[in-house]
């Protein structure tokens, strides 16, 4: 076993647990990763940055330009972020890739002050029913699943953190009775409030204090978190509708997806009876931030938001180069349990920005090669 | 890995009762006290000792909130053993069994074996459903029952060994269809060489009991 000795060297404290019980040693398997804070999250995506390169420099300079013209050309301003957005403008930038702020330069500032003081008039407004009664399943839902959003960032464990992931996740899931509120949503609220909180804080954003804040900042990162996740969750509503049948079409669309470009994978799966849906369900109900460190999470997003359908179409193409990115260590594993185990823990504790790079470079490709092609994607 | 059966799980109860924590404490034997939300299902293994045979636990570690109610139903059918948890500290968890209940009887096989389990018994001073209900519903249904917490790993190997060695003894009964994997019990691969050959002797289904 192989990968189950990978894993357990990821995972701190079990070896005297071994020692206490030395009969389940190689029986008991690690459930989930363990990730340690700091490769989870101190990167160039979030944090300090490395000195730059010139290239980077040039990039920067382009966004630069891009962002303050009268008119920001949104198609330019996608094709430059497409490959990644610089840390230093990446908050405008999620911003008006989302659609949230508009492309005249004259307009955000009015548009900005208009939605945060609409998104706080929602709060005024229908905030104080979470303890009614047709409210109440709702709010209680999100209020024990907030402490369990990101439970090793300290960041996420502060009170006001936690009061404001509330109160984003509450508006939206009352606007939205279609669906309601889903877990695994909570997961989506995290990247944008990482990227609107790095506007103000230079230092690590994992431990960063949010009381140092004014309550301006605050507000402006709540309100603009909450637009942004709404702009995002427009796209892929029907994953988070009654049975979830956007999820249901993209496993199965993954499958049908594998079955043509990796026959080998596909029929390994097959032949120890592993389905899909038992590992890509959670791939993609959380779009795959339970299975990568949040840096990558961001930086994926740069792309998402630059692709036509992206956090609907594109991942599907993302998750299939995903899978094939560990061909090897699938096609090692002789059983249903090493498997599943594998698809749960997949080791990409230490990707950054080059592993995501390629991943979409991939993914780029199946797309080109299979979506605009039905007949040849079909079986 | 050899074994002489296989039996699969499903861990079903409210959000937030402590599934995951049941499963990892018995799993790897460790404790997380804020653990992430399951998402779906997950899984999890283990293999345990029964009257001198390795039985391999399979584990379905299902997500509690409503909404993935359609996902996590279909895991009912392939199997054996369920383990059905309410949190002793919240009453509502515990109001809830019924409904737990009919759903996992309505989608599993009929001799599945269901474990009842008041989960985090160390927190006494907030303890809102006492024991004796615990037992009460237990007896009335039909269930095994159990306090266990995840945190102190009090009862939790008992909990998930004490539904196997009922399934295993319906299966020296007779009871299961031991040839059928849609009833969550699968034959280790030494063992069916061995059931073949009894097979070829007595014929019929004894021959999985026989053997034993």
């Amino acid at each position: 076993m192989e990968h189950s000795t990978l894993h357990w060297t990821l995972d701190s404290p079990k070896s005297d647990n071994c020692l206490r019980n030395p009969l389940h040693k190689q029986q008991s398997l690690p459930l989930r990763p363990i990730i340690p804070l700091v490769a989870r999250i101190s990167d160039q995506n979030a944090s300090g940055a490395p000195p730059m390169t010139v290239r980077e420099k040039t990039r920067l300079e382009k966004f630069r330009q891009l962002l303050s013209s009268h008119n920001t050309d949104l198609d330019e301003l996608r094709k430059c972020s497409w490959p990644g957005v610089p840390r230093e403008v990446r908050p405008v930038t999620w911003r008006l890739l989302s659609g949230y702020l508009p492309a005249n330069t004259e307009r955000r500032k009015p548009t900005l002050q208009r939605k945060r003081e609409e998104y706080f008039g929602f709060i005024e407004q229908y905030y104080d029913s979470r303890n009614e009664e047709h409210h109440q399943d709702t709010y209680r839902q999100i209020h024990i699943d907030i402490p369990r959003t990101n439970p090793l960032i300290p960041l996420f464990q502060q009170p006001l953190v936690q009061e404001i992931f509330e109160r984003i996740l509450f508006i939206w899931a009352i606007r939205h009775p279609a669906s309601g509120y889903v877990q695994g949503i909570n997961d989506l609220v995290t990247p944008f409030f990482v990227v609107f909180l790095s506007e103000y804080v230079e230092e690590d954003v994992e431990n960063f204090d949010v009381t140092n804040l004014s309550q301006d900042m605050l507000r402006s990162i709540e309100a603009d978190s909450f637009w942004c996740m709404s702009k995002l969750l427009d796209g892929i509503q029907d994953n988070y509708t009654f049975a979830q049948p956007g999820i249901q079409k993209k496993v199965k669309a993954l499958e049908e997806l594998v079955s043509r470009i990796d026959e080998q994978v596909h029929n390994h799966f097959r032949r120890y009876e592993v389905e899909y849906l038992q590992f890509a369900f959670r791939w993609m109900n959380n779009l795959l931030m339970r299975e990568l460190p949040l840096r990558c999470t961001i930086r994926l997003w740069d792309t998402y938001q630059s692709e036509p359908e992206g956090f609907s179409h594109f991942h599907l193409y993302v998750c299939a180069a995903f899978l094939i990115k560990w061909r090897k260590e699938i096609l090692d594993e002789e059983d249903f349990q090493g498997l599943l185990m594998l698809l749960q823990n997949l080791p990409t504790i230490h990707w950054g920005n080059e592993e995501i790079g390629l991943l979409l470079a991939e993914a780029y490709r199946l797309k080109y090669m299979f979506a605009d092609a039905p007949n040849h994607y079909r079986r | 890995m050899a074994y002489a059966y296989l039996f699969k799980y499903i861990i079903i109860g409210d959000t937030g009762v402590g599934k995951s924590c049941l499963l990892l404490q018995f799993t790897d034997k460790r404790f997380q006290p804020v653990h992430d939300l399951t998402i779906g299902v997950e899984f999890g293994a283990r293999m345990i000792t029964i009257d001198g045979k390795q039985i391999k636990l399979q584990i379905w570690d299902t997500a509690g909130q409503e909404s993935f109610r359609s996902i996590t139903r279909s895991y009912y059918r392939g199997a054996a053993g369920a383990l059905l948890v309410y949190d002793i500290t919240r009453r509502d968890t515990f109001n809830h069994l019924t409904t737990w209940l009919e759903d996992a009887r309505q989608h599993s096989n009929s001799n599945m074996v269901i474990m009842l389990i008041g989960n985090k018994s160390d927190l006494e001073s907030r303890r809102e459903v006492k024991k004796e209900e615990g037992e009460a519903f237990a007896r009335e249904h039909g269930l095994i029952f159990m306090e266990t917490s995840a945190k102190t790993a009090s009862n939790v190997e008992e909990a998930f060994i004490n539904t196997a060695k009922e399934i295993y003894e319906k299966i020296q009964e007779g009871v299961f269809d031991i040839n059928n994997e849609a009833n969550g019990i699968k034959i280790g691969p030494q063992h069916a060489a061995t059931n073949a050959t009894h097979t070829g002797n007595q014929g019929g289904q004894q021959a999985g009991g026989g053997c034993c």
